[in-house]
């Protein structure tokens, strides 16, 4: 069998190689460990997104909802049941795949900016719902406190040392973007991307544009919900406020700067976007203000994101390298 | 008269003052949709920001009125979405997958303009002087004038609009385009032009409902977003772009969330327009009319 090499998987890989040996030089930082954990939660998350957006062209706004109902599951099921945290995560991912394909259903018949607006409201929905289910134990809107954290046999995760969590978030992230590389590049990626770019002409090849569809928000509603669950854990404690508009906006930040449709994309922005986050905190409620322009500016100028700009530079550069596997991308690869 | 009788009616009429300000936010969203195709994540900032622009009003001249702030702050609302239109939405246009593109840029530009309010005006809510002063009680019901003022306006503003676009050259420009843009372009209607007439027509209509309803609630920098997206499943429920279908959604919505707010409490207000919009989207995706009507 032959293997592909592809310039996707060689920045995926080495991302993660960097992220593997990084804390041997900042272990007694555990201010930057904390910031590169959430980068690989949300970038993991934003990912996954831009795999719904980029890849499938399916234009939701409901990953933090999958988000969010999957931290809750995790939460409340190993507070009050006493289930392992590590069956809570996957509980918590069914659930949220459950609920993907609860808002999949009626987005089967609806075109792009009808999904986008169907998610979107359940985005706002979920806040309100949880606040509405306090009497079932969700903690309200102060949220859910003291949630179980990991345990790996006889040893318990604290917050005092975050390199357990660390490697917890770098395996489990990784894991997610394996998932989402793999189908990508499999001939179900194929059928979303043909879904992507020509509907009618997919469909008259035979592919089932309902069940594609439906995979795709189970899927990625799933594979959100994984990381939603991991971040109960480790945060101890959820509130509604994490369906804030500032985490979406800065979510959608990783997807856009990372480059759409373009595979470890987002999740590099994710680690650019959460660092100039941190970068200009001093700046208060500016903050904000300067990320919302960052969005429009981003969208008008680079409309590719980082990687897609690399892209453009290895059509002419890197064929050579990576041969024919190049040509292929560049036709993929290219921005929804 | 029986007390439940007097309640139930004393609720059908909030909805129908709150729906009147609802439907004219409606019809803009439901216009910009319908004529450029574009689906503004913004509205609700540019409601706040009709809002502030009325309390700055009221602010800095101690002898402001409303006739006063009506005049200065829409057609404010009307330049400022024309000139966003130019500046943020056009050149996207021609881009593939531009309607996902603008959404997120409207989203960005939504930030933007709540983190500006924030930045200037603060996180504390600001009220705004109520319109009238006193109630009236015709045949035993309490109906208050700001009330009335408000339906009054509303349904002023709505019938102005529907003269609009049936007697004036633009508006029956903006009509052809929203029953088919190609042709319009062929018969040489300036499409650019009336797109960015279309962003301000519509956030002048949002920013006249911002005023209507701040003296009612509070002011609030990220006050928007509630009344944008009861707005939005209103439009949805009604067939976006279809007008007529706007103004019946807005009331039969707003009656209904006024009788879930009485018997029910707040909370269930947002869960309660969740479902009607799933609802709306499983049985008739198009809405109650889904075509220009």
């Amino acid at each position: 069998m032959k293997i592909e090499i592809r310039q996707e998987l060689i920045i995926f890989l080495a991302m993660y190689l960097v992220l593997l040996i990084l804390p041997l030089f900042l272990y007694k930082d555990a201010y930057v460990i904390g910031i590169l954990i959430t980068c690989m939660v949300w970038g993991a998350m934003a990912s996954v997104w831009n795999f719904t957006m980029g890849y499938a062209g399916i234009f939701t706004f409901g990953q933090f909802g999958f988000f969010v109902v999957a931290a809750y599951t995790s939460g409340m099921v190993t507070k009050y049941l006493g289930i392992s945290p590590w069956l809570g995560i996957l509980i918590g991912g069914l659930m949220a795949a459950v609920v993907g394909v609860l808002i999949g259903l009626p987005c089967m018949k609806l075109k792009g900016a009808y999904i986008a607006l169907i998610t979107f409201a359940l985005h706002l929905v979920v806040a309100p719902m949880i606040k509405v289910a306090d009497p079932l134990g969700t903690g309200g809107s102060t949220g859910l406190m003291s949630i179980p954290k990991l345990s790996l046999g006889a040893y318990t995760f604290s917050r005092t040392d975050l390199i357990p969590w660390y490697y917890t978030a770098l395996v489990i992230s990784f894991l997610v973007l394996l998932v989402v590389y793999k189908t990508i590049f499999s001939s179900v990626g194929l059928g979303f991307i043909g879904l992507r770019d020509s509907e009618d002409f997919a469909k008259t090849l035979g592919i089932n544009e309902y069940k594609y569809k439906l995979l795709v928000f189970g899927l990625s509603a799933f594979l959100t919900g994984i990381m939603g669950g991991f971040y109960a854990h480790y945060a101890g404690i959820i509130s509604p406020r994490l369906l804030g508009l500032d985490i979406f906006l800065l979510v959608m930040l990783m997807m856009i700067i990372g480059g759409m449709g373009i595979f470890p994309g987002a999740f590099l922005g994710g680690f650019i976007i959460l660092f100039l986050n941190e970068f200009l905190r001093p700046l208060e409620a500016y903050r904000f203000l300067i990320f919302g322009a960052i969005v429009i500016v981003a969208i008008k100028l680079m409309p590719e994101g980082i990687l897609g700009h690399l892209n453009i530079f290895k059509n002419r550069m890197g064929k050579r390298l990576l041969g024919r596997a190049a040509e292929v991308e560049t036709t993929r690869g290219q921005n929804i | 008269m029986n007390i439940w009788v007097q309640q139930i009616i004393q609720v059908i009429i909030s909805g129908i003052v709150t729906a009147s300000a609802y439907a004219i936010m409606g019809i803009g969203l439901s216009v910009i949709y319908g004529i450029s195709r574009v689906f503004n994540f913004a509205y609700g900032s540019f409601f706040t920001w009709g809002a502030y622009f009325a309390w700055i009003l009221f602010a800095t001249f101690s002898w402001m009125n409303y006739p006063l702030v009506f005049l200065i702050v829409v057609p404010a609302m009307f330049f400022l979405g024309m000139g966003t239109e130019k500046v943020v939405v056009r050149s996207l246009r021609w881009r593939k997958n531009w309607q996902v593109t603008t959404m997120m840029v409207t989203l960005g530009l939504a930030f933007l303009m709540d983190n500006l309010a924030l930045v200037i005006f603060g996180g504390f809510a600001k009220p705004l002087p109520p319109l009238f002063h006193g109630a009236i009680n015709p045949f035993g019901f309490t109906l208050s004038v700001q009330d009335l003022a408000m339906l009054i306006i509303a349904v002023t503003v709505m019938i102005a609009f529907g003269l609009f676009l049936s007697k004036t050259r633009i508006g029956r420009c903006m009509q052809a385009i929203s029953q088919d843009m190609t042709g319009a372009e062929i018969v040489g209607i300036p499409i650019k032009k009336v797109f960015s007439y279309t962003f301000g027509l519509s956030t002048a209509l949002v920013g006249t409902g911002g005023i209507l309803l701040a003296p009612r609630y509070f002011i609030t920098p990220h006050g928007g977003w509630a009344p944008f997206f009861r707005v939005f499943v209103i439009v949805a429920f009604g067939g976006l772009g279809s007008i007529r279908g706007t103004l019946y959604a807005a009331f039969i919505l707003a009656i209904f969330e006024s009788f879930v707010s009485w018997s029910l409490g707040a909370t269930w207000v947002m869960p309660f327009w969740f479902l009607v919009f799933l609802g709306v989207l499983a049985f008739r995706p198009s809405g109650l009319m889904g075509t220009w009507g």
